[in-house]
Parts: C-alpha cells; structure tokens; sequence
C-alpha cells in the first residue's frame, strides 16, 4: 500500500470542517509543512482562515516577499507581521539552543494570539509534521530538541489546536502538497526557529546576516550544480555559522574571522539522513565564494555527520 | 491482519507504525502500560525501542514483561524491545563497550525466517548505549554487527523475535522485507 494524498485530503477537509465551527488562524511560514495545511484548512474554513506569517528578522534571503507571493498566489487571507526587533531584543544574549527555541515560540505564540482575538478566531492551524512532536518528547520519549510549535506553547494557550499533518512525514507532506498544487511542495526543509538555530552561540542581527549571506551562496551553488548535472539536489542544504574564530591571510595581512560549516544531507523522512556526498568542485565553489563574498568569514568547513549520531540541524 | 505497536519511547516508535502501515496492516501505537487484556485479537505485536535504558534500569518499561509472558502471538522486540526480552527470558542486557549510532554492517549467521530471501551482509542503522550481553536460555543468536554481538535473536520454537538494529528506519536496506517476513510469521505463527 501506498499513501494516498487524495484519500488524505478529502478525510482531512472533513475533519477541520467539523473541528472548526467558527473562525481559524493558521501559522504560516511558507514552507512546505504550513503552507500545505493552509490551504486544507482553505479549502475545509475558506473566508473563516487567515493565515499569519511573522517575519522574525531570522529569515533567509528575500524570503518574506517570497512567502507573500505564495500567500497571495493561494488566494487565502492573511497577514504579514514584521516583528523582528521584538525578536531580537527576546533572544540578546541567548546562546542556548534549547532556550532560543523557547524564547521564539512563546513569541509566535503571543504575536498569534493576539491575531486570533483580532480576527475572532478560536483555533490555531499548525502545519506540525511527525517528527516535531516525536522530537519534542514527552513522558517516556527523550526531548531531542524543542519544535516551537509543540513544546514551545504554553500550558494556559486558548486557542485550539487542529494539526492535520500530524501523523505526516515530509515525504508525504509532499505528495499532498503536489496533489493540492502548492507551489512550494519541493522546497527544502527549513526550522521554524529559522536563522536563531544556525548561528551557534548569540543571535544579532549582524550574525544572522553572515549566516543568511553564505546560506545564501550554499543554495545557488548547489542548486546550479543540480541543474547542471553534477549532483542530485539534496534533501536539504544550508550553511551554519560556527562560533569559532580562526587565523587567515588576506592580501599579505592577517585576519582572524568566523568560520561557517556547510551542512548537506539526504533524507526521506527526517529521522534518519546521511551527509551529501557533494562533489569537491562544487564545495571548491561554495568555499572561495563564500570567503570572498562573505565579509568576515575566511574558513569554511564540511559537516560529514549522519543523523544518528548527529541531528540534521546544528541545535 | 493486525499488529499494534507497543511505544517504549522511541523516536521511530511512530516510523514502525508507518511500515507497517504502508504493507497495509491494521496497525495503532499502544502505550506500554497498556494492559495485556486490551492487546486482544491481534496477529502480532512490536515493542519498540525507547530512551529507556534497559541495561541500568529496566522499571520504565511498564508491562513489556506481561507481554512477553502473556500475549497470544508472535512478537518482535526492537532495539530497547530486544534488550528487555533478553533479560525478561533471563539472559543479560549491559552498557555496550562501543555504542553504534547511524550505519553499520549486519552479519547473518543463521537463516531465519525473519531474514529470509535477504544477502547474508547488508547495511543497518543502529542507535543504542546498551546491548544484550548474554543470550537467554531458549533462544539463538542469528547476526551480528563488528561492534555488537547480537544484533538479531530469536527462540528456538516460539515465534518471538529481537533485534537490536532498526528495521523501521528509511537507511536500513531490507527493512521493509523484514518487516513482511515477520509479518508472514503472524498470519501463520506455527
């Protein structure tokens, strides 16, 4: 037997349908996971969904007019919210991984809240895949890491929860998506955290920045290599900003500068990945590119750990 | 066919019910005190793997014993699954002197049903701190991996099965045929 998107889909419109009596808001931020239950929640509530997208300042590169587009291109209502200095002034000095996944969903989950009373909704559609809940433990299970959307919520939330992707992993999250006709259905994976969990150590906007900048490069490198044939494109791919500061020469002058790691992995589900065998040319690329373009940055490394024993995700 | 799966706590407790699943069992994940009265009518019965550190303190894995004891059909132990069914049928399970996390190499050395039609080498996904140590009376080791000695048990005549590699994983190769081997075994136990 196979998953059955169809099947899927139609059990699914029913169920938000007769869950939601009244209005809905559904956290959105334009991959694959929420975009794909924004538009089951469109299709079951129509005008009674408004989705709401954060703009957390921890976004990548022209992401939030891209996730604009995709939400005027679906045709539901929503709302752009720019909050990035309330972000980052919750996460200053905050190294923790654990304590800046807390900090940002206690602030998505306030920033929601207050769009729900707005809009008069009384349940929040999540886009919560398996892997968040599985990953964020509970009783006998081990928290392996915090997902906002399950252990980032607070106790005394309000709003109600309707989580149609729950028992979903993205390999069928996708199959969904492309049988709805998202236009995101093959985008890479990307945390909800976004940008805070791949600077390791404190999160402010200039290392945010150089982390976006060669994430940025790692993407058009890869992606390029794969239209060129040279590799598959991986599962997911992303640079990750190490707190590591290490010597350089630059010009016949010494520098001392941060070092990023390039992450690339293969995966179906999430819960288990191998690291991308990337050709060395294309590592060559994505290294003399960002140490050049990058300013401040002079070392580039490659991650060659699987999941186990590592996550996909640095933190 | 029915075949439930008992959650030890594991974080591919939810990936054993999606293979079973997509090889179109009725399938469910039970918590692991769930009576053994309420497991009835089905054809088989997974124990999962879980935090749970059975090698130092086997007391977080609630009725897992009763099952063993108690419940009418095959059984496949996994991971934490496997390491208790060692010590419950009075064998041993200890911190592993190497711990496997991620690929390693599986070394078939008795055919079973549970390996059948599969290579006698192939690569398995691992992620364990402990490890069955010695074998209950009753049962045969059937592979193993270089840093893992039983990696695959069973008992010579009940159709109780234990590995300690992850046959629910995506990377482990044959996984899904182990599955369905077992899976035969369930539609005709004897």
């Amino acid at each position: 037997m196979k998953f059955d998107a169809e099947a899927f889909i139609r059990e699914q419109v029913e169920l938000i349908r007769n869950a939601v009596a009244g209005r809905a808001i559904i956290a959105c931020s334009g991959g694959v996971d929420s975009t794909t239950a924004a538009v089951l929640a469109g299709r079951a509530l129509g005008d009674r969904l408004l989705a709401v997208y954060v703009d957390t300042g921890l976004m990548r590169k022209d992401e939030t007019e891209d996730v604009e587009r995709t939400l005027q291109d679906l045709g539901v209502n929503h709302r752009i919210l720019r909050a990035a200095d309330e972000y980052f002034a919750a996460l200053r000095g905050v190294s923790d991984p654990e304590k800046k996944r807390m900090i940002i969903g206690r602030k998505f989950i306030e920033l929601f809240e207050r769009e729900a009373k707005t809009f008069g909704a009384e349940h929040l559609v999540q886009g919560t895949i398996a892997p968040d809940w599985i990953e964020s433990g509970g009783q006998l299970r081990d928290r392996i890491k915090t997902h906002h959307n399950v252990a980032g919520l607070p106790a005394d939330m309000k709003l109600k929860l309707v989580e149609p992707l729950r028992d979903l992993y993205k390999d069928e999250v996708r199959a969904v998506a492309r049988a709805l006709g998202v236009r995101v259905a093959e985008r890479q994976p990307f945390p909800g955290p976004a940008l805070a969990v791949r600077v390791i150590g404190d999160v402010t906007p200039e290392r945010v920045a150089l982390v976006r900048a060669a994430s940025a490069i790692v993407e058009e490198e890869i992606q390029a290599a794969a239209s060129r044939g040279l590799m598959l494109l991986p599962w997911q791919y992303f640079a990750v900003l190490v707190p590591v500061q290490t010597v350089g020469v630059h010009g016949d002058l010494r520098v001392y500068g941060h070092t990023v790691a390039v992450r690339a992995v293969e995966s179906i589900d999430g819960m288990s990945a191998t690291y991308s065998k990337i050709p060395h040319e294309v590592l060559d690329r994505i290294s003399t590119r960002i140490t050049n373009e990058v300013q401040g940055i002079n070392r580039v490394v490659y991650d060659v750990s699987n999941k186990p024993p590592a996550t996909i995700e640095w933190e | 066919m029915r075949v439930f799966v008992v959650d030890n706590g594991g974080q591919w407790t939810h990936r054993e019910w999606r293979v079973l699943k997509y090889l179109g069992v009725e399938t469910k994940i039970v918590p692991n005190d769930t009576p053994v009265g309420g497991l009835q009518d089905l054809d088989g019965l997974v124990l999962s793997g879980g935090a749970p550190r059975v090698g130092v303190d086997p007391s977080k894995m609630g009725r897992n014993g009763e099952y063993l004891d108690a419940f009418d059909g095959p059984i496949l132990g996994i991971c934490a699954g496997h390491q208790f069914m060692a010590k419950h049928f009075g064998g041993e399970a200890a911190p592993a002197k190497v711990p496997e996390f991620g690929k390693s190499l599986l070394n078939v050395r008795e055919p079973d049903v549970l390996f059948e039609g599969l290579p006698d080498r192939f690569e398995v996904w691992e992620s364990h701190n402990d490890e069955v140590t010695v074998l209950p009376p009753g049962f045969v080791g059937l592979a193993s991996s270089p840093n893992c000695s039983v990696q695959a048990m069973r008992h010579r005549s009940e159709p109780i099965f234990g590995l300690q590699f992850h046959p629910e994983v995506e990377h482990t190769q044959f996984g899904g045929e182990i599955f369905r081997n077992f899976l035969k075994v369930c539609e005709n136990p004897r």
